[in-house]
């Protein structure tokens, strides 16, 4: 059991003080979804309004022989159905995903409607829009389709040998990667051992709350209207591109999102809608059952990954060989991504001079894999985090000294070559995390109590080769009332509330006194997508800068006023004032009509850039990738019944930098509920499919954390004012996940001592392996 | 997805419910609908008749009658969980109640329900087999008692006929001195079809040795009482072996399936578990042991 450890202060940080920003003030949302006013897409409706439905494939891997639909047209109340003969060619980009200009890669394009072939149980074929949702389902029924099952592949390695069913390109390779650094044989050879491991991951369902859901209609310009929940409202482009009209001609209003985490960067039922709404001329509801989000959507990619590593008596890593397989399901999507993630963050947050990874992701009959909160860095963190206890173990040091012998600093770089230019509080937050978990808690004979931690290392802000950016307008209307125009999709982390407490702030004005309206993407200024732990540092950064455009102009005609310099004076609670005195001052509403009537402009439009890069080198993996990373670890504390295998989460308590927490109570939420998450797919989240069938099709069968199964994670928030976001405010969504799963791993293995090389650790795994383990001991 | 169409029925008394059932071809009951709505919205039902017992106020509550306490079919989960008669005369029915699903579906979801569902795993089985309880069955034609160990048939299978309603579950009050309790092992803490489910009563010592009842969930076609196990403890001392001894016969007298919640294998360990655990505590609260 990790012992007792020594909390240092923290450095010295110099937080400019702020008004607004770091309070945990009342969120914007809060009150619509405390008292269920909020509206969800599900929610709306519209005159002369028909219900959609979706028939898909019943067969993982199989050739359409006979599609005929007429009877399914004859039934009074079906308005339109289509099959992918009615749109001939069209394609869903699925590696294209946001704003960005880049080209996408060749054939990483799925049919929206399968025509012959069909790769996945739950592939679309036809679509049905009727009078009534009960009419729409009937139509399904009547539809007449002709299946010849041919032999599919469901293991990605099955899928890269030589005569295995083709589901992509030649040979199903989705993407590959590899890094080189430096010279991993001298590595190894230095080594006084060789540590090797295998560890395995499933697929994970995302399973938010609301399932994917939308209302279309042609409105009368003659422009598509989508209402949808979706991360991304730049997929107006790709609807554009499948129907192949202009891009002006389609308008996605999103909505306040019940939940992403990946599951909605990826086109959902965008495309159909807007089919259908074409052909019939009239609004057009989709909304998924949670069975039909199950097979519909994308999960979180299953890995096997191998670390080998080569380490000195003192725990000091020599060098690193990991060896990466991904199942990519039936189409690319965000794989590429996905598995480039996961590479590049293979190594964890050390320094290790000789590195060789290589990665693959392999096309199979199964469900597509996309993004996924952390977007193949938990996965990472899965392997090199139970690497590094296995490693503690094998030269017989506590987990925390092999860590710290390894750790990167700031100014180190990462495997990619990558320098960390932000503060890397990789001790400051591990010694705080498990510090919180205070006294062991005894074990009993049946019920063994078990400690484990792990460090991570996550990016922040997309891939900066995708060449990113934000825009957001702000403007302070004539009553001193703020509003704020940006395209970020709220998806329930605080994104919008964010934007409106950093307009307050550089404003002064209240927050409540703030409108945001956001995630349109005809009116809201283009954001880029609510993925990525982006939006706080992307739009963040962009409503700082309109903000503070406005604020210059308010600053500047404020003392003209007073007949100061426009140094002495300041904004808050409403009002202009003169700094140290604050009986001069002027109501913000009384400052807009000067404004006004001088032409002064109380608005912008501002356009944040992040670094843009050129890619990595191909061959050895070396460039730069992210803006920045965030660092953080999380303790835990279980106790595992060694005679039901049954484990029990006593204590947990993460502790990240943050850099700077914009509403720390939105913080606290953040790591609250990705750590509950991860411990999840610690513990009980697997996505079970069987030769292509999944055998978990509701959430009878797929499991997921309920608020009585886990303690509520205690969060540290620590800021070390050092990122790249607005006030050096760093990224939390995905990070918050990370560090969770291995901890559970690493503590289980603390309590039997034995090691689980997959997850979930369920209780038959846990008993099956003390099983195995009492046997090798004799 | 929407339900497949069916016509409602509210019954007000219990004789109009028998009335419906026994006239309309394809009636089914409904009581607390989370089983039989989850069924018909995944299409495996599509009954063209419900029968709500809900508004029938003689099929709810919990009494004693003449030496036995009697809960109306149409009771709820939440009600027997909070119920101090049940509290007091069968704990061990408390503590699956408490266990049993979550709170929300506890307020819906009826005993009479669980029994007539019949599933394996039904929560509220192991504790009536260990009582001796007996399920009360009225159609228009009549009344009739069946023993509990007689009434499941098979994986959804009971002896109730279509017509019938199960109208009280009913056991005789333990005699004084008795000790039951209840566990589950679900793969998490709420809403968790149980992978094994255990339940004991263990009478006080008496002249031909005691009475003891072992029942079992989710481990075979039906819920079932572990008749070896139970032997195994009913004449000389429990001690540890003892309990050893009953625990090896209740996994051996377990048919349980692999699925998705656990294999057969896991399921024994589990069983074995599960009833040394239950054992235990009772012995050692007791002269006896
Ligand atoms: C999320 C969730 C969690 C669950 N967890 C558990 C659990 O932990 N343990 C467990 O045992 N079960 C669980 N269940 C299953 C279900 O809740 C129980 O079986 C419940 O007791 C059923 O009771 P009900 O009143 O809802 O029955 P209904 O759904 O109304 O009916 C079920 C069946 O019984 C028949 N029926 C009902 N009442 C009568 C009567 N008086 N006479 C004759 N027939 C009748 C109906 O016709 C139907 O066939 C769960 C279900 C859900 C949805």
């Amino acid at each position: 059991m990790i012992g007792k450890v020594e909390v240092k202060p923290l450095p010295k940080v110099d937080l400019p003080p702020l008004r607004q920003v770091g309070r945990p003030l009342r969120r914007v949302d809060a009150l619509g979804k405390a008292v269920g006013s909020t509206v969800y897409a599900a929610d709306f409706s519209m005159p002369n309004m028909l219900h959609a439905k979706v028939l898909r494939s019943p067969v993982p891997s199989g050739r359409i022989v006979g599609l005929n639909v007429d009877r399914a047209r004859s039934i009074p109340g079906v308005a339109c159905v289509l099959t992918a003969r009615d749109l001939p060619g069209a394609k869903l980009s699925t590696d294209m995903p946001g704003q960005t200009g880049r080209k996408e890669r060749a054939g990483s394009a799925a049919p929206v409607l399968a025509r012959d072939v069909v790769r996945f149980q739950g592939e679309p074929i036809a679509l049905v829009a009727a009078e009534m949702e009960e009419i729409a389902e009937e139509a399904i029924g009547a539809i007449e389709l002709e299946m010849e099952e041919t032999p599919g592949v469901f293991d990605p390695e099955e899928a890269l040998k030589p005569g295995a069913p083709k589901v992509y390109g030649d040979d199903n390779v989705v993407a590959r990667w590899k890094i080189r650094k430096g010279d991993v044989e001298k590595g190894m050879a230095e080594a006084d051992l060789i540590v090797e491991n295998t560890f395995r991951m499933p697929f994970v369902e995302h399973a938010y709350l609301e399932p994917e859901a939308g209302v279309a209609w042609v409105d009368d310009q003659g422009v598509i209207n989508i209402r949808v929940c979706t991360q991304v409202v730049e997929h107006f482009r790709s609807v554009a591109k499948a129907l192949g009209i202009p891009q002006n001609k389609v308008r996605i209003r999103g909505t306040m999102v019940g939940g992403g985490f990946g599951g909605k960067e990826d086109v959902t039922v965008e495309i159909f809608l807007a089919l259908l709404a074409r052909e019939t001329g009239r609004p057009v509801k989709l909304v998924y059952t949670r069975e039909e989000s199950f097979v519909a959507q994308s999960k979180r990619h299953p890995f096997v990954i191998t670390h080998r590593t080569g380490v000195k008596r003192d725990g000091r890593i020599t060098a690193a060989k990991i060896d990466m397989i991904a199942d990519s399901g039936a189409y690319p999507y965000l794989t590429p991504y996905v598995l480039l993630y996961a590479t590049a963050m293979a190594t964890g947050p050390y320094r290790i001079e000789n590195v060789s990874v290589d990665s693959v992701a392999a096309a199979t009959n199964q469900p597509f894999t996309s993004a996924f909160r952390g977007f193949g860095g938990p996965q990472a963190a899965l392997a090199y985090e139970q690497q590094m206890d296995e490693i503690a173990k094998a030269v017989g040091l506590d987990p925390l000294t092999v860590r710290r012998a390894n750790y990167l600093r700031r100014g180190d770089e990462t495997a990619t070559g990558q320098r960390i230019a932000s503060e890397v509080w990789l001790e400051e937050t591990v010694t705080r995390a498990i510090a919180g978990l205070g006294e062991p808690t005894p074990s009993s004979k049946t019920r063994k109590v078990g400690r484990g931690f792990a460090s991570y290392f996550q990016s922040y802000g997309r891939i900066t080769w995708f060449h990113d950016t934000s825009r957001a307008w702000v403007g302070l209307e004539l009553d001193g009332t703020a509003t704020i125009r940006c395209g970020v999709p709220d998806i329930g982390a605080g994104q919008a509330n964010s934007l409106c407490q950093i307009a307050s702030e550089l404003l002064g004005v209240p927050l409540e006194r703030v409108t945001v309206y956001a995630t349109d993407s005809a009116v809201t200024p283009l954001a880029g997508t609510s993925t990525a732990t982006r939006q706080l540092y992307m739009s963040g950064h962009a409503v700082h800068k309109a903000a503070s455009a406005v604020r210059k102009n308010l600053l500047d005609r404020a003392a003209v006023h007073f007949g100061v310099g426009p140094d002495a004076v300041d904004l808050a609670d409403g009002r202009a004032f003169v700094k140290g005195d604050e009986s001069r001052s002027i109501g913000l509403d009384e400052l807009a009509s000067p404004c006004a009537a001088d032409g002064i402009p109380l608005s912008t439009l501002a356009l944040f850039t992040a670094p843009f890069t050129d890619g990595i080198d191909p061959e050895t993996g070396q460039g730069d990738i992210w803006p920045d990373f965030t660092f953080g670890a999380q303790a835990v504390e279980v106790a595992v019944d060694i005679e039901t295998g049954q484990v029990e989460v006593l204590k947990s308590v993460a502790c990240h930098d943050v850099g700077r927490a914009i509403n720390p109570a939105a913080v606290r939420g953040q790591i609250i509920g990705g750590s509950h998450q991860g411990l999840g797919y610690a513990l009980m989240e697997e996505y079970i499919v069987k030769d292509g069938i999944t055998q978990t099709p509701s959430l009878a069968e797929y499991l997921v954390p309920t608020s009585c199964d886990f303690p509520a994670t205690e969060a540290i928030i620590l800021e070390s004012g050092s990122g790249v976001g607005p006030f050096g405010a760093k990224g939390i969504g995905e990070p918050a996940l990370t560090p969770a799963a291995p901890a559970v791993a690493n503590a289980v293995a603390d309590a039997i001592g034995i090691r689980i090389h997959e997850v979930p650790i369920t209780p038959e795994r846990v008993l099956a392996a003390m099983k195995r383990g009492a046997r090798w001991r004799g | 997805m929407t339900l497949p169409k069916f016509e409602l029925h509210r019954p007000e008394s219990l004789d109009e419910a028998l009335d419906i059932l026994a006239s309309s071809p394809g009636a089914v009951p409904i009581a607390g609908g989370t089983a039989l709505i989850v069924d018909m919205r995944g299409r495996r039902l599509s009954p063209p008749v419900l029968v709500d017992i809900g508004l029938i106020d003689r099929l709810s509550g919990v009494r004693i009658e003449g030496g036995e306490v009697v809960i109306g079919a149409a009771t709820t989960i939440a009600e027997i969980k909070e119920s101090d008669l049940i509290a007091q005369h069968s704990p061990l029915l408390s503590e699956a109640c408490g266990l049993f699903a979550s709170p929300s579906v506890r307020n819906r979801a009826t005993i009479g329900g669980n029994i007539a569902y019949a599933s394996p795993a039904a929560d509220t089985a192991p504790p009536l087999l260990a009582l001796d309880a007996s399920v009360e069955l009225a159609s228009a034609s009549g009344r009739r008692t069946v023993p509990i160990d007689r009434f499941f048939l098979g994986v959804r299978r009971t002896e109730r006929r279509d017509d019938e309603l199960i109208t009280a579950i009913r056991f005789p009050i333990p005699a004084e001195g008795t000790e039951g309790r209840f566990r589950k092992l679900g793969l998490r803490r709420a809403d968790a079809i149980s992978v094994v489910s255990a339940a004991v009563s263990i009478g006080p010592p008496a002249d031909g040795g005691r009475r003891v009842r072992i029942a079992l969930g989710a481990v075979a076609p039906t819920p079932i009482r572990a008749r070896r196990a139970e032997e195994a403890l009913s004449a000389g001392p429990i001690d540890e072996g003892a309990i050893l001894a009953a625990a090896e016969a209740a996994a051996s007298e377990a048919s349980p399936v692999s699925d998705l919640r656990g294999s057969d294998w896991y399921r024994r360990e589990a069983i074995r578990a599960l009833v040394r655990r239950l054992l235990r505590p009772v012995v050692e609260g007791r002269s006896d042991g």
